[in-house]
């Protein structure tokens, strides 16, 4: 008999104890999963103004310098979309950045993943190349690497210097917001959107300043204010992705 | 001196033109692994093709094993142990074959193992990555007493294939866990495509529905054709007729079941205007897929197999019976590759405004082409020395064993 009260005892402190751990690892994950959320407080989003934009595409050769994209490849694209009065309407196309992004769903090895500022980020080194992603992804921002790129790349020097490694054959690759700007940036105690160094390429280059970039969690960044006083709209919002690029539409007169 | 040449026999002209074929294969294959999948027609456009097509087929043509395999040692159907144990052997051949298409298609063949080191619980391709893999290992085990039966082993290795064959034990909790496995990943395959809201076409729930049952008839139908035409062309092999029209009225009935849910499937898709979906449609019913869609799935993968095999009349003629089996699993190929091809074609475009489509083409590489028929070819070669040296064909070797405790019961009697 006393053998059964010990082992019913031990039962309850067993339950007790594990029910404690479970709890406890479970307040545990939440506040992680609060610090990745908040990561700071940082969340980067871009800002795009098409009645600014005049479809230069120095964006799309900037980046292809800053992130060395041999020339088959465009992580970011300029296409034509109609007119507003006499002028032509361009809609430049980063990565999206997902909040609920389909190709870290889709992924079989987490090669994307969300980085805790909200920029979805690719590991080059685990991707296996299955381009799932690809087929997944609505905006096609994602490139396969069908060849090694070798030899120079014809936008340095003139539009930038890389600042990343180049990605091996036979994996998908996409734009990264230039992270590797933001977080040598934010390391020198620069801030992403105002300081050159620590914002991407495409915004920098932009010699009308169609592109703005900062954290949408700053009431004061250049983000916030566009997007308070005027009307924006994302792509293919119908989808549910939450992408973290927002457009301000073309008007008859360009906006300040 | 005169050396003997051994008598030039059909047989060696057609493993031999196999071997051809499979060394042009894993030539274009060293190709690829070499120079990489610019060798292909493949683009960021239509990202999978052939090779995908492929993939699908084998391990749709596999599901014979998982569902025979059920029948014999769940529902407890032993006469349909022999046709089971060649479902088997044939899933094995397709599962290694898919897994080697795959090796192919995907970018970095050196990673192959990252799905199991890095798992990503949303992903669909991760869990059917861990479904082959781990159903692999269990046809593996339930090949073994196929591969207990080779002569050479049980001469050269007794021991080892007594051990070998005793894992038939096993065969009810292998079938289980084949059973689950490939529940998950047979329909898997199709959610893989149904859960991509950017592609409208296949943005639906029963694509995954569709896939295992068209797998299963086609799996079955696979392991009756390839049973047949093995009894009709070497002694090796051998069928019990009775068996076989069994599971050929079987099939009939899957395939009634299948074009029910896919009328359905494809009718409710007709109504009102979708961008993505209507067009992707169109290319089916109408466009340049629809002579593949009506003819090889539709009409001749189910509606013509229905007829012969739901007929008692056809189903009994070998030829008829046989014809309707091969006209089952080019359904399912087509059906493959259709829906692959279906949805890559239409690009639906991201740009505000009103959702415009475009078009794009694709035809495969011959790199493409030649590895394709390398791997095909690997699985004819596989299973034709299946037949004649594991008698993986062989309905007489099931009846002998069926009649084994019989004969120990009977030894008491004549000792009295």
């Amino acid at each position: 008999m006393s053998d059964i009260k010990i082992n019913r005892r031990d039962f309850i402190k067993l339950t007790v104890a594990g029910v404690t751990v479970l709890a406890g690892s479970q307040i545990f994950r939440r506040a992680q999963a609060l610090e990745t959320l908040t990561s700071n407080g940082r969340q980067w989003a871009m800002v795009i103004d098409q009645s600014k934009c005049t479809g230069c595409d120095y964006c799309t050769l900037a980046c292809r310098a800053h992130n060395d994209i041999p020339p088959e490849i465009s992580w970011n694209v300029v296409s034509k979309t109609g007119t507003v009065g006499a002028q032509d309407v361009y809609t430049p196309r980063p990565c999206m950045q997902c909040a609920h992004a389909p190709c870290v769903d889709v992924c079989p090895v987490r090669a994307s993943s969300y980085r805790p500022d909200g920029i979805v980020k690719m590991d080059y080194d685990r991707c296996i190349g299955c381009r799932y992603c690809e087929i997944a992804c609505p905006y096609g921002a994602r490139s396969f690497n069908w060849k090694q790129f070798d030899g120079p790349n014809p936008s340095v020097p003139e539009w930038g210097q890389p600042e990343v490694s180049r990605r091996p054959r036979g994996v998908v690759e996409k734009c990264s917001f230039c992270y590797q700007r933001i977080d040598r940036g934010l390391a020198l105690g620069l801030t992403p959107g105002i300081d050159e160094d620590a914002t991407p390429a495409c915004a920098v280059v932009c010699p009308v300043g169609a592109r703005q970039f900062g954290d949408l969690n700053d009431p004061e960044s250049n983000v916030s204010k566009l997007l308070h006083g005027r009307t924006s709209y994302r792509l293919r919002e119908d989808l549910g992705t939450s992408p973290r690029v927002y457009y301000l539409s073309a008007t008859e007169e360009p906006q300040s | 001196m005169k050396i003997k040449l051994p008598k030039f026999t059909p047989w060696m002209a057609w493993i031999g033109g196999l071997v051809v074929v499979i060394a042009a294969g894993v030539a274009a294959g060293l190709m690829v692994f070499w120079k990489g999948l610019s060798l292909t027609n493949l683009t960021d456009m239509v990202p999978w093709g052939l090779w995908i097509t492929i993939d699908l087929s084998s391990i749709a043509m596999s599901a014979g094993a998982f569902s025979l395999c059920a029948v014999v040692y769940l529902l407890g159907l032993k006469r349909y142990q022999a046709v089971a144990r060649t479902a088997t052997f044939i899933g094995l051949i397709g599962y290694t074959m898919a897994v080697l298409t795959l090796l192919l298609d995907i970018g970095r063949p050196d990673r192959f193992w990252h799905a199991m080191i890095y798992w990503n619980k949303h992903s669909l391709l991760w869990e059917v990555t861990m479904c082959v893999t781990l159903y692999l290992a269990v046809l593996a085990l339930e090949a073994m007493p196929i591969f207990a039966g080779f002569e050479w082993l049980h001469s050269h290795w007794p021991k080892l294939a007594e051990k070998m064959s005793r894992v038939h034990h096993y065969a009810p909790y292998l079938a289980i866990a084949g059973l689950a496995l490939s529940m998950l990943h047979q329909s898997s395959l199709g959610a893989l495509y149904g859960v991509l809201k950017a592609r409208p076409l296949w943005y639906r729930p029963d694509i995954s529905v569709l896939f295992i049952i068209s797998a299963i008839a086609g799996g079955m139908a696979l392991t009756v054709f390839a049973s047949m035409l093995s009894a009709r062309l070497t002694r090796h092999a051998n069928v019990e007729n009775s068996i076989l029209d069994r599971v050929s009225f079987i099939i009939g009935w899957v395939l009634v079941v299948y074009l029910y849910f896919r009328f359905w499937d494809v009718l409710s898709m007709t109504y009102t205007y979708e961008p993505g979906r209507t067009e992707g449609l169109r290319l089916l019913t109408s466009g340049p897929l629809s002579f593949n869609f009506w003819i090889s799935e539709i009409l001749l993968g189910a509606v013509v197999p229905i007829i012969l095999l739901l007929n008692k009349r056809t189903r009994a003629l070998p030829l008829w019976r046989m014809l309707a089996m091969a006209l089952v699993v080019g359904g399912v190929v087509a059906y493959r590759w259709d829906t692959n091809l279906s949805g890559l074609l239409i690009i639906l475009s991201y740009l505000p405004g009103e959702p415009t489509v475009a078009y794009t083409a694709y035809r495969p590489s011959l790199t493409e082409l030649l590895t394709g028929a390398g791997i095909v070819s690997y699985g004819l070669l596989a299973f034709s020395l299946g037949v004649r040296y594991l008698k993986v064909v062989d309905h007489n070797l099931a009846k002998a064993h069926a009649e084994e405790p019989k004969v120990v019961e009977a030894i008491p009697v004549t000792g009295d």
